[in-house]
């Protein structure tokens, strides 16, 4: 046990800054995001510490904390980090800075009116990024079902807000076009204007809805669990280092039927985060109305914690019933990647569409969990922070030029690459990303997955193959339409990117090439953590030669 | 006599109370139908306090009617005002609140 | 389940039949009862201060009643609830648990523990009582939640003179104290005589509250009308139900009711008629639980809650929904535990089949509701059944995990009724759901504290509701009662949707024109409040200390 609570004061310090943001005075708003931007950056620099104390190949869980928290309930305050979640910690320490300085002036707007002196939305906003940072960082962290599956749903709730209360002003500037025509008729503006703030709440009320019913069902499970081990040890435990050690000793043992059930509802509830079809349908409607920034959050941080449990929790914690089950989700998975690639081709919305291609793209990465290979699941935990940083990169992008076109409709676009270059060139450098461009983080990862998957599923793989060309499809069909053709009305005056969004997209696409190029840094500390997760489910790699050739490829 | 008779009286008049509450709409009836409910507990207290041949049936009758005799005051104070602002005791004029 | 702890087992009035069968009727000899006053001061704490205060009204001028009134029932209640912490201090809740009063009252853990609850609470409910910065003054005089006079017609000359002469109820403070003092002795009555006469005195005082509104006095007595009439009805089920179970027993104390419906006690030709067949018992014990279960207002005997909650003054459905709750289960554990746990095979599916209707039906129709109050009401009822999941777990697991439940539900309810009170127009309280549209835009503090609230309603993690929740769904869990816990996890779901409604229409929904505004209190209700939410939030993330004290605390006496 570390004498230092070096995981405590990372998940803390976001938390304790969003407390900070959200007691700044209403007046001083600019302070307010200088001082969330510098606890974001100081959670980075946790983040990195963590890196680097952590020994690839060591212990299994290091850094570890353990106090008792609620003895009655079996729970314990158990904190520990293996290499797929010091990378995925990471992952959210990188992107945060960046969702924060993309969304610098996304809640200006609604400082516009204020209806007491005490309206301080800017302060919110940022207040609840860090909340919703803290959240899932302490949920990476944690070996506790308990103290997981807590602030699993717990994030829920700034999430809510976020997306509810600071959605997509996209109409915005539409409206006031509208408004000016339609200056007669002020009925008719209130109605377009309530509409708006309709939908904002539907998408957020069904975010919540999807995920808290996931969460109840999961929170049976979890009783479920402590039921057995409270059957089998004597004592109720959530831990899951205690329950992994009491398994390998023989002390305990799961009746199939119970495991198959628990493991189901703990399932759920990941793949209703995850999202996996056909329990996605939250994303597209939650990703359209929350601004860019945010949209980034939930796919490219809060959604890897589904994947993420899905590794930890479902795979060693049920290995048996996770074989069972396997074959019926990689089919489920199999079908996002496919079905989310062929709706993102039918949107007429930017940022559905990217919802879309975030359903693939989670598709892969469960395909890469459950196909039970060392290549396929070190894929997936790859793909995790590829798919991450990627997404980050594009949807951003895409997010200043709808909030400078004032419209999501790929119609109200065209010919951007003639008035504003820097933004077209990263556009699509960042597509090239989503479509697995070898030579860009997303490409290695999706290699993997698809070769870990062939070894197992042959069939399955081929299919999911396709699915690049689709993804081409997708992506190219977008770039073609917003950014060459001719210059759209609306669009002559389109200014290219300022110096703070370029500073929100360099790194990430410098990020994007040297994990294309270099993953090896990221590798070594999945690998490990994959392994051991493989030994849990007894299963070894099918064939030694094509072995050889992923591991090549990995390197 | 067979005591158990009297038991058979006190179900019949507490069935008949109960009918008339679920029935009668006007309160002052629906409570009087209350307090002959009660006076079947108290016969069935009574006749058990026999047939078991020890008094607490008998003092809890005791206890019964002083309780009864305090849910009088309370119940007519409360149907009293109740009437004076509406001029009416029935409780099917009672719906300002939906169900 | 019961404790072993060797108490003689009295019957309050056979103490000498138990030597000598028969004699009793015909003993001459008059034994001074044995008293244990101070085992019983809580409970004589709070009826003495609501003397006093009955006194105070009678004798004191109306321009001091106020204080007067309110710092008898302050120093009441907290000294009540000083000596409840003594005897607990002193181990009256577990190794010296106790039979008081010639068998009469028990003091014991969960009697202690939910008595320390319902006095908190009330001290609490009695700063909302006495709130008076939220009306607008009435001729210069501070109003506050309850009519200028009780008995004068709504809207004649005579309501006009009584609010232009300043009148207050502060008959209020003494109907409060003797509410609680007989909700005090409802969970600790070890007898059914106990319990009738002590469901009686709680009730009573209730009924009267209930009709006291200053605002929308119709709507207020036609609540009182009905919550009476239903209330005295179902206590007539009761008294029925006790009569046949004093048939079969032949006894009214619990012990000696456990002993008959347990086969262990001695046989006299009398009682070996009457337990000849279980038609008396089961009658008997399915009307007296009845009683209980309108109480908590469990489906199907809940239909006077919305009316009631909507209908009373705000301060008194807080009170009400809060502490009635935690007194009716702590007397529905007891009767089920200590009464009739030979009968567990009998009444346990029966409680499921409440326990689920409960839960859906009160979360099902609480989508409906258009009105903050009776939102909350349905709300009640869907927490009653998520409690009973707890009760039918029939462990002491179960018990504490109840015990818990009802502390950590009883604050958020107060606290919630209390948010209520604050929202108000020219009408008096705004409770209609669409006029809270944009609330969080105009009075962000009040809308956060009511959005604390309900997700903790709604079992939210690191708020008590799911501390809450997490104990009885695990206890009945290891009782066995899976399906239960399924149920009660998708009903919390659709529960989820109408709290998450609210906090959707405070935040996200734009205000309307001449909306409601928020009335700023006083340091009464404003502690009230705050009380709430620090409670709600240190259940939620550090019930440690207080899981332990009802595990500790739950072990009844017999």
């Amino acid at each position: 046990m570390s004498s230092f609570p070096l995981l405590t004061l990372t998940a803390a310090l976001p938390a304790v800054g969003a407390i900070a943001t959200a007691a700044v005075p209403a007046a001083r708003r600019t302070t307010a995001k200088w001082l969330a931007l510098a606890f974001s950056l100081a959670t980075l620099v946790l983040a990195g510490i963590i890196a680097t104390r952590f020994t690839p190949g060591g212990a299994r869980y290091q850094l570890t904390e353990s106090h008792a928290w609620i003895a009655d309930f079996g729970v314990r305050y158990e904190l520990g980090v293996d290499g797929i979640a010091v990378v995925l910690i990471g992952l959210t320490a990188v992107l945060v800075p960046f969702v924060m300085l993309a969304g610098w002036h996304d809640a200006d707007v609604l400082e516009a009116h204020r209806p007491n002196r005490n309206w301080r939305p800017t302060q919110g906003f940022f207040a609840l990024i860090l909340l919703v940072e803290a959240m899932v960082v302490i949920a990476f962290e944690s070996t506790d079902v308990f103290l997981f599956y807590i602030f699993f749903e717990a994030m829920l709730i700034p999430m809510y807000f976020l997306i509810g209360g600071f959605g997509d002003r996209a109409g915005a500037h539409g409206e006031d076009e509208q408004s000016k025509q339609w200056r007669e008729a002020p009925p008719m503006r209130a109605v377009v204007g309530d509409g708006r703030a309709k939908q904002r709440s539907y998408a957020a009320v069904k975010f919540l809805l999807y995920n808290l019913l996931g969460g109840l069902i999961m929170l049976a499970a979890v009783i479920g669990l402590y039921v057995v081990t409270a059957n089998q040890l004597g004592h109720g435990t959530f831990s899951l280092p205690q329950i992994l050690q009491a398994r390998a000793v023989g002390r305990m043992h799961i009746s199939a039927v119970a495991e198959r059930w628990i493991f189901l509802g703990f399932f759920f509830a990941f793949a209703v985060k995850a999202p996996l079809w056909p329990l996605h349908t939250w994303l597209p409607n939650a990703m359209g109305e929350a601004t860019a920034p945010v949209a980034v959050l939930i796919t490219a941080v809060v959604d890897k914690v589904g994947t993420f449990a899905m590794l930890r929790y479902c795979l060693q914690l049920f290995p048996n019933a996770s074989n069972w089950a396997a074959p019926v989700i990689l089919v489920l998975s199999l079908i996002s990647i496919v079905y989310g690639a062929l709706l993102a081709i039918g949107q007429r919305d930017i940022k559905r569409l990217v919802a879309y291609t975030s359903i693939s793209h989670f598709g892969f990465i469960i395909l890469g969990i459950f196909a039970m290979t060392s290549q396929g699941q070190s894929g997936a935990a790859l793909y995790m922070v590829n798919h991450g940083v990627s997404t980050a990169a594009w949807l951003l992008v895409a997010g200043f030029l709808i909030s400078r076109r004032g419209s999501r409709l790929i119609t109200d676009f065209g010919g951007v690459q003639k008035v504003a270059p820097l933004l077209a060139g990263t556009f699509l450098v960042g597509s090239l990303a989503i479509l697995s461009l070898p030579g860009l983080g997303p490409f290695v990862s999706e290699f993997l997955v698809l070769v870990g998957t062939f070894s197992r599923y042959p069939v399955l793989g081929v299919i999911a193959t396709f699915a690049i060309v689709l993804a081409a499809l997708y992506v190219l069909i977008l770039y073609q339409r917003t950014m060459t053709g001719p210059v759209k009305a609306g669009i002559e005056s389109m200014k290219d990117l300022r110096l703070r969004e370029l500073v929100v997209v360099g790194p990430l696409i410098a990020l994007l090439i040297f994990l294309g190029v270099y993953p090896k840094p990221i590798t070594n500390y999945l690998n490990p953590a994959v392994k051991d997760t493989l030994s849990d489910v007894h299963k070894s790699d099918p064939a030694p030669q094509i072995n050889a050739v992923a591991k090549e490829t990995a390197k | 006599m067979n005591p158990v008779n009297y038991l058979y009286l006190a179900a019949l008049l507490f069935t008949i109370g109960g009918a008339g509450v679920m029935i009668r709409r006007n309160a002052i009836i629906v409570f009087m139908c209350v307090e002959l409910m009660l006076n079947a507990c108290n016969l069935a207290f009574v006749t058990f306090a026999r047939l078991h041949d020890n008094l607490d049936g008998q003092i809890f009758a005791f206890f019964t009617m002083v309780v009864a005799a305090a849910e009088v005051v309370v119940g007519l104070a409360i149907i009293v005002t109740f009437f004076r602002s509406r001029h009416s005791a029935s409780v099917d004029d009672a719906s300002l609140m939906k169900l | 389940m019961t404790t072993a702890t060797a108490v003689s087992i009295h019957s309050l009035w056979t103490t000498l039949a138990d030597s000598t069968p028969g004699a009793a009727t015909t003993s001459t000899a008059f034994q001074t009862p044995k008293v244990e006053y101070a085992q019983l001061s809580p409970i004589l704490i709070v009826f003495g201060a609501a003397i006093l205060g009955v006194l105070a009204e009678a004798f004191l001028p109306r321009r001091s009643r106020y204080t007067a009134q309110l710092a008898i029932s302050v120093i009441g209640l907290a000294a009540a609830f000083a000596a409840v912490v003594a005897l607990a201090a002193d181990g009256y809740a577990s190794t010296k648990s106790h039979i008081a009063a010639m068998g009469a009252v028990a003091v014991d853990g969960p009697a202690l523990f939910l008595q320390g609850t319902i006095l908190l609470v009330a001290l609490v409910a009695a700063f909302t009582f006495a709130e008076r910065r939220l009306d607008p003054a009435a001729h210069g005089n501070r109003v506050d939640s309850f009519a200028a006079q009780g008995s004068a017609v709504p809207g004649s000359e005579q309501e006009k003179a009584a609010v232009k002469a300043g009148f207050t109820t502060t008959e209020i403070f003494p109907l409060l104290l003797f509410a609680v003092g007989g909700m005090l002795v409802f969970p600790a009555a070890n007898d059914l005589l106990t319990l009738f006469v002590s469901l009686e005195v709680f009730s009573l005082p209730l009924y009267l509250l209930c009709a006291l509104s200053r605002r929308h006095r119709l709507m207020s007595q036609e609540s009182a009308v009905k919550y009476f009439l239903l209330g005295a009805f179902s206590s007539a089920i009761l008294l029925f139900g006790v009569a046949l179970l004093y048939g079969y027993a032949g006894t009214v104390s619990y012990g000696g009711i456990a002993d008959v419906v347990g086969g262990t006690a001695k046989l006299t030709p009398a009682l070996a008629n009457s337990t000849a067949t279980d038609a008396l018992l089961l009658i008997g014990g399915a009307m007296v639980v009845i009683g209980l279960l309108f109480k908590v207002a469990a489906v199907p005997f809940h239909m006077w809650t919305p009316d009631v909650y909507q209908g009373a003054p705000t301060p008194v459905t807080g009170f009400m929904a809060a502490a009635t709750k935690v007194a009716a289960f702590g007397a529905l554990l007891r009767l089920l535990y200590v009464v009739l746990p030979g009968l567990r095979w009998d009444w346990r599916p029966v409680m499921w089949a409440v326990a689920i209707l409960t839960m859906v039906i009160g979360a099902i129709i609480a989508v409906t509701q258009t009105d903050v109050k009776r939102l909350l009401a349905y709300s009640s009822i869907a927490h009653a059944g998520f409690i009973l999941a707890g009760v039918v777990a029939v462990s002491p697991d179960g018990v504490s995990s109840v015990l818990f439940y009802l502390g950590a539900y009883s604050f958020v309810t107060l606290g919630a009724f209390a948010v209520v009170t604050l929202v108000r127009d020219a009408g008096g309280e705004a409770t209609h759901l669409s006029r809270w549209a944009g609330l969080g835009r105009r009075s962000p503090l009040v809308a956060a504290v009511f959005a604390v609230y309900l997700l903790a309603f709604a079992g939210i993690p690191l708020t008590s509701g799911f501390a809450g929740k997490f104990a009885v769904f695990k206890a009945a869990a290891e009782g066995g009662a899976l399906p239960l816990v399924i149920i009660g996890v998708i009903s919390s779901a659709i529960a989820a949707f109408f709290y998450i409604r609210v906090i959707v229409l405070m935040f996200f929904s734009e205000p309307q024109p001449g909306a409601p505004s928020v009335a700023i209190p006083s340091l009464l209700t404003s502690s009230a409040i705050a009380v709430g939410v620090a409670v709600t939030l240190v259940l939620g993330v550090a019930p440690q200390y207080f899981l332990d004290l009802a595990g500790k605390a739950s072990v009844f006496v017999r």
